[in-house]
């Protein structure tokens, strides 16, 4: 969702700053395209639950069933899919133990917010004993956030948001990923296997979770190297070609570059690529923010070092188990933000990442 | 010899070269460098030179970004997640692109509806169908391809690890549409088509099978880029290809092509073609910080049109009798 998010954002600055019709279509065109998605409501895992529709039993406190909603994308999205395999895991704990666990998602991304922030009511009109969802667009599900846990039904936040938002909303915790962070793990990997000079390359300048993550990297190398940004202009995006020789040409230019990092999988290809017909493949590392099997492809054959893991599974894992706990036994952790990520899959550990890729989980 | 469309072109194309030469230094003049602009040329270029004649016959065609993205999926879905034989694939791909020029072509000749509406129509409906269909069938928005040898070396292979095969796919769709535009009644068609569409008629030109071809044309030309590609990065997007709309009218309008039809020629759109991708690609040769990218673009494609511009005017202005005002 987090990327996703970023391409929803880019294409909201493209539509406002330019005034021609077309382009507004092409970015809601785009937009479109990269959000992730319809979603019809699918069963967590438990008891046969029917997600959204209001026939679910809707099972009170009061009568000690436990009762948790999490809100969620599609679960046919590949990323959503991982995050919805985490929640049908710990679900099971939850229905041996009587209580169940229902997974709500919005039909389309059009209207994200809104969309989302009814979903949440529908939890709590549906008697959540906690209710756990992703603050994608704080002002449009802040309001409703804070109507859960005013009245008094424990809110858990995942994926999206941060520990800040949780605060805000009255959630206990945030479960998930920093941008932040996840690049600064970046930058150290890269000072660790000595690289000093990195190209960040930002297909998507000037939205706030890709300018994180080279802000990231820059902030994790600093000590040893260096890293700057290479921001590419929407005349290149969705231009594999383009992407792929303004790298080339970088690397051409400052033969003193001896890293890469791109924010998401298809730039890491294109990087790859130029990389190759730049001829620069002894001296320049590559890494990304993402993972998907081409990536693991390349680490296991060594042309790639390494890749960034927001690790989706332990996000729904882990906010389900919090919730299930904290209603059971009223057992709560201290930690907020509790990180899901970043993990750095790296030759040292791609084999267990291929395996987990293969079984859906990762 | 007076009404030369490409001086001002050729002008454009001189002049931004040398500027990058100048600041781009060894690296931007190497082959290295050449491949660069000429990789991002010929890709867009394949798009630019059908999408040039229809600018010439008077109508736009905005829909090659999703034509691009749709029969980059086809392939990838036909020949990679369902395994299908390559050259199946690659035929499905560019049925897509005919069928959408065909239907952008019957929609603007029965209805009178303005092709840019008509076209931005295409390009949202195609763009949803590419996501929807992908999302049903492959349950995401990329799908990877393992492209056999043969497809590998026609359309997706690098000659001398450098240049793109899409070069010479550039140069045969550019050589047989300069032929036709030239030495042929249709390119005569075409021209007067644009330049005036009621007399064209009364003269006996069947105008609306001309733009129906065109339009199959500009179809065939993106879903070619989509095939090549898809191949090139054994793999497609739903999303890639948008940015090819606005560059391919950018390109054919340095290229000297007027907005509002009956001028212009291949040659014109090719230089065109070549100037935004030097443009483009060399500002990374500068080493300059590439925060101001789409700033210097901006300049030099303005200073491109305008020199375009006043070497039209004086073409018309010293021919023998001038048809046009530029």
């Amino acid at each position: 969702m987090e990327r996703k998010q970023i391409r929803r954002r880019l294409a909201r600055r493209r539509l406002s700053s330019v005034t021609l019709p077309a382009l507004a279509l092409l970015a809601s065109a785009g937009l479109a395209l990269s959000a992730c998605t319809s979603g019809a409501t699918s069963n967590g895992g438990s008891s046969g639950t029917t997600g959204a529709a209001p026939s679910a039993p809707g099972a009170s406190t009061a009568g000690g069933t436990i009762s948790i909603f999490v809100i969620g994308g599609k679960s046919d999205d590949p990323f959503w899919s991982k995050v919805k395999r985490g929640v049908d895991d710990a679900a099971k704990v939850v229905q041996a133990n009587g209580g169940k666990v229902t997974w709500l998602g919005p039909q389309n991304y059009d209207n994200l917010g809104p969309d989302a922030a009814k979903l949440i009511l529908t939890a709590k009109s549906q008697g959540a004993t906690a209710v756990i969802g992703a603050d994608w667009v704080p002002d449009a599900q802040d309001e409703a956030f804070k109507s859960v846990s005013d009245s008094g039904v424990p809110v858990f936040l995942y994926n999206s948001g941060g520990a800040d938002a949780a605060k805000t909303v009255g959630a206990l915790t945030y479960t998930g990923s920093d941008e932040l962070l996840a690049g600064k793990v970046g930058g150290q990997f890269f000072a660790q296997k000595g690289v000093k000079n990195v190209l960040c390359v930002n297909t998507l300048p000037g939205a706030v979770n890709t300018e994180a993550r080279c802000e990231g990297i820059s902030q994790g190398i600093s000590v040893s190297g260096k890293s700057t940004q290479l921001p590419l202009p929407s005349s290149s995006f969705g231009n594999p070609t383009a992407i792929t020789q303004a790298i080339k040409a970088t690397l051409l230019k400052d033969s003193s570059i001896d890293g890469i990092v791109t924010i998401s999988t298809q730039d890491a290809d294109s990087a790859s690529a130029a990389i190759e017909q730049a001829d620069a493949a002894s001296r320049v590392k590559l890494g990304t923010f993402d993972m998907d099997d081409t990536q693991l492809e390349r680490i296991k054959a060594g042309t790639q070092l390494f890749c960034i893991d927001q690790q989706p599974y332990m996000q729904g894992y882990l906010a389900v188990s919090q919730a299930f706990a904290y209603n059971a036994y009223g057992l709560l952790l201290p930690q907020s933000p509790l990180l899901t990520g970043p993990a750095v899959i790296n030759a040292g550990n791609v084999d267990q990442a291929l395996a987990g890729a293969k079984a859906g989980v990762r | 010899m007076t009404r030369r469309p490409e001086v001002g072109a050729l002008i454009g194309t001189l002049g931004v070269f040398v500027f990058f030469a100048i600041f781009g230094g060894a690296e931007f003049l190497s082959s290295a460098g050449a491949a660069s602009w000429l990789n991002v040329a010929a890709e867009l270029g394949i798009i630019a030179v059908p999408v040039g004649l229809l600018m010439i016959a008077g109508e736009l065609d905005l829909s090659v970004g999703s034509v691009l993205a749709a029969s980059s999926m086809t392939l990838a879905i036909v020949s990679g997640h369902w395994g299908g034989p390559m050259i199946l694939g690659i035929l499905l791909a560019l049925t897509i692109g005919v069928a959408t020029g065909l239907v952008n072509g019957l929609i603007v000749t029965r209805t009178n509806v303005p092709s840019f509406v008509v076209t931005l129509a295409t390009l949202a409906a195609l763009a949803g169908l590419t996501l929807g269909l992908s999302r049903v069938i492959t349950g995401t928005t990329s799908v990877g391809l393992k492209p056999d040898p043969t497809s590998k070396a026609l359309f997706g292979t690098l000659i001398s690890g450098q240049f793109e095969v899409a070069i010479l796919w550039w140069i045969a769709v550019a050589g047989c549409v300069a032929w036709m535009l030239q030495e042929t009644r249709y390119g005569n068609w075409i021209f007067a088509v644009g330049g005036d569409k009621e007399s064209a008629r009364a003269t006996g030109i069947p105008t609306n099978k001309v733009k129906i071809a065109l339009y199959v044309g500009s179809g065939f030309g993106a879903a070619l880029v989509g095939v090549i590609q898809t191949i090139l990065y054994n793999g497609a997007q739903v999303a890639n290809g948008q940015s090819f709309v606005f560059n391919s009218i950018i390109a054919v309008v340095i290229g000297g092509v007027l907005l509002t039809g009956g001028y212009g020629s291949v040659i014109g759109v090719i230089l065109g073609t070549l100037t935004f991708a030097i443009v483009n690609q060399g500002i990374y040769y500068t080493g300059w910080n590439s925060d101001w990218a789409s700033l210097i673009l901006g300049i030099l494609l303005l200073v491109a049109v305008l020199m375009n511009n006043t070497f039209r005017r004086l073409a018309l202005s010293s021919g023998p009798r001038s048809q046009r005002k530029a």
